[in-house]
């Protein structure tokens, strides 16, 4: 089975905008699905550039989050898990 | 304090910094180091007193005897009349009826010729890779008894000193009974440069002065400092920093980097996509490494430290201003980044200057500041107080 790939932005403006915690999450999200996914980070995925998107960043398998926050990325994560 | 002079003519640097350990139960120390370069003349002079005694009247016949001795081998005054200044202004032990402080000057200009006046130190070192060179001491005529030695120091050479708390480290141990003595603490040293050729200034004080108070068991007996001057090599480091503000200079700015001879840097995220995608090499981050609010460190083929960029400076500027860096966690990004500032002596920055419009946004929950100005600041404070040779390009 092919793993989900999550890609976390550690870029300045992520970081301060709420994506400081998103690593910690990062480690909860390996416990509980373990091989299932591959969690990388990013040192700016260039999306803040574009001042219509808000921070912080998360892809998950080419799909863009804004505003990522743990429920955010559960919610995604679940709704592609089960289909 | 940490220091380092350029040598321009001779090619070599000089790094110099000390150690110190209070007297057990003591605030303070007692030993006072200071050191003073003069560019005009490229002239570095060192000195390191012991006041008698231990705590703060220690601590102030030490610092006054230390500023007189640099003011006045800086003004070039004869060092019999210097002394007798000296000797004339401390003021009077109320108990002992005397006053005394000790003191080592190292004078030293550019082209290696180093003038060495002691007077009731422990005589100081001089190491040519491990081997300490003979000292001749020519003891002046002075009821002083200065001992005078005039050195020629090459590239690689190390000039240490220490206090006798150093060489008395131990005294009435059943294995030292009478202290380290200089013997072994020269066979110490000698070791120590044996073992790692390259071993910084700062490492190697740090060294002495934890083996001393190791012989005290950890009790220090008297105030213990050791300072190590290093005449060495340059090293380069060059730190990338922010997207050039013309997007056709991107090329030009990686192929900078790749081509640099030294250490090299990355410090900021969009830079480090920019040489990715350059130099086509893949950036590996390691998503945990962040730690106290500074977000983690990535890793590229060729490059030897990828950080964020103006969250790490900014914390760097702030740390490095009032010398704490110790005290940041080890695996901090922004100290990783400022130990490899004190490891190298000729730093370059490379700024672009395009400003990330996002990070101006003042709703922001952080100050963001303009790169350029950080990266002044920081350049500022390597200059002028850790004596850094520092240059900044702006693309």
């Amino acid at each position: 089975m092919k793993r989900i790939e999550i890609k976390i932005c550690t870029g300045t403006l992520c970081h301060v905008m709420g994506g400081a915690d998103l690593p910690d999450f990062a480690l909860e999200l390996r416990d509980k699905y373990q091989e299932k996914i591959h969690i990388s980070g990013s040192t700016c995925m260039n999306y803040c550039k574009d001042s219509s998107l808000t921070p912080p960043f998360v892809e998950i398998d080419g799909h863009l989050i804004q505003q990522a926050d743990r429920e955010k990325i559960s919610t995604y994560l679940e709704s592609i898990m089960e289909s | 304090m940490i220091t380092k002079t350029e040598m321009s003519k001779k090619d070599f640097f000089i790094e110099i910094d000390h150690a110190s350990i209070e007297k057990c139960g003591q605030m303070v120390c007692g030993d006072v180091f200071m050191s003073r370069k003069v560019q005009k003349e490229g002239r570095t002079v060192c000195v390191l007193s012991d006041g008698l005694g231990s705590g703060i009247k220690a601590n102030v016949l030490a610092t006054m005897t230390a500023s007189m001795a640099l003011n006045f081998t800086l003004a070039d005054q004869p060092i019999e009349r210097s002394a007798r200044s000296i000797r004339n202004t401390l003021p009077q032990d109320e108990v002992r009826k005397i006053s005394y402080a000790s003191f080592t000057i190292i004078d030293n200009s550019y082209d290696g010729a180093t003038r060495i006046i002691e007077y009731g130190n422990p005589q100081c070192l001089v190491f040519r890779n491990t081997t300490p060179l003979p000292l001749e001491n020519n003891l002046t005529d002075s009821p002083d008894q200065l001992a005078v030695n005039a050195i020629q120091v090459g590239k690689g050479d190390r000039i240490v000193l220490f206090s006798d708390g150093v060489s008395q480290s131990g005294m009435g141990r059943n294995d030292m009974p009478f202290g380290w003595e200089m013997d072994a603490v020269s066979d110490f040293i000698s070791w120590q440069i044996g073992r790692n050729n390259e071993i910084s200034a700062h490492d190697l004080c740090k060294k002495i002065v934890v083996q001393a108070n190791n012989n005290d068991r950890y009790h220090a007996r008297d105030d213990i400092t050791c300072s190590v001057i290093y005449f060495r090599e340059p090293r380069a480091m060059l730190v990338c920093s922010g997207p050039p503000y013309n997007i056709d200079k991107d090329g030009y700015v990686a192929k900078v980097m790749d081509e640099f001879d030294g250490a090299k840097v990355i410090c900021g995220g969009t830079t480090a996509q920019i040489m990715s995608r350059e130099l086509k090499r893949d950036i590996e981050m390691d998503l945990f490494s962040g730690v106290d609010g500074i977000p983690p460190v990535s890793y590229m083929d060729g490059v030897d430290l990828v950080t964020e960029g103006i969250l790490t400076l900014g914390k760097i500027s702030a740390t490095l201003a009032n010398h704490s860096f110790d005290q940041l966690q080890k695996r901090n990004p922004a100290r990783k980044l400022m130990e490899m500032f004190m490891a190298h002596d000729k730093i370059t920055f490379l700024v672009g200057t395009k400003v990330n419009e996002a990070h101006q946004d003042p709703n922001l929950p952080a100050e963001l500041d303009i790169r350029r100005n950080v990266i002044k600041k920081i350049a500022a404070i390597l200059q002028n107080e850790y004596l850094k040779a520092v240059d900044i390009k702006y693309i």
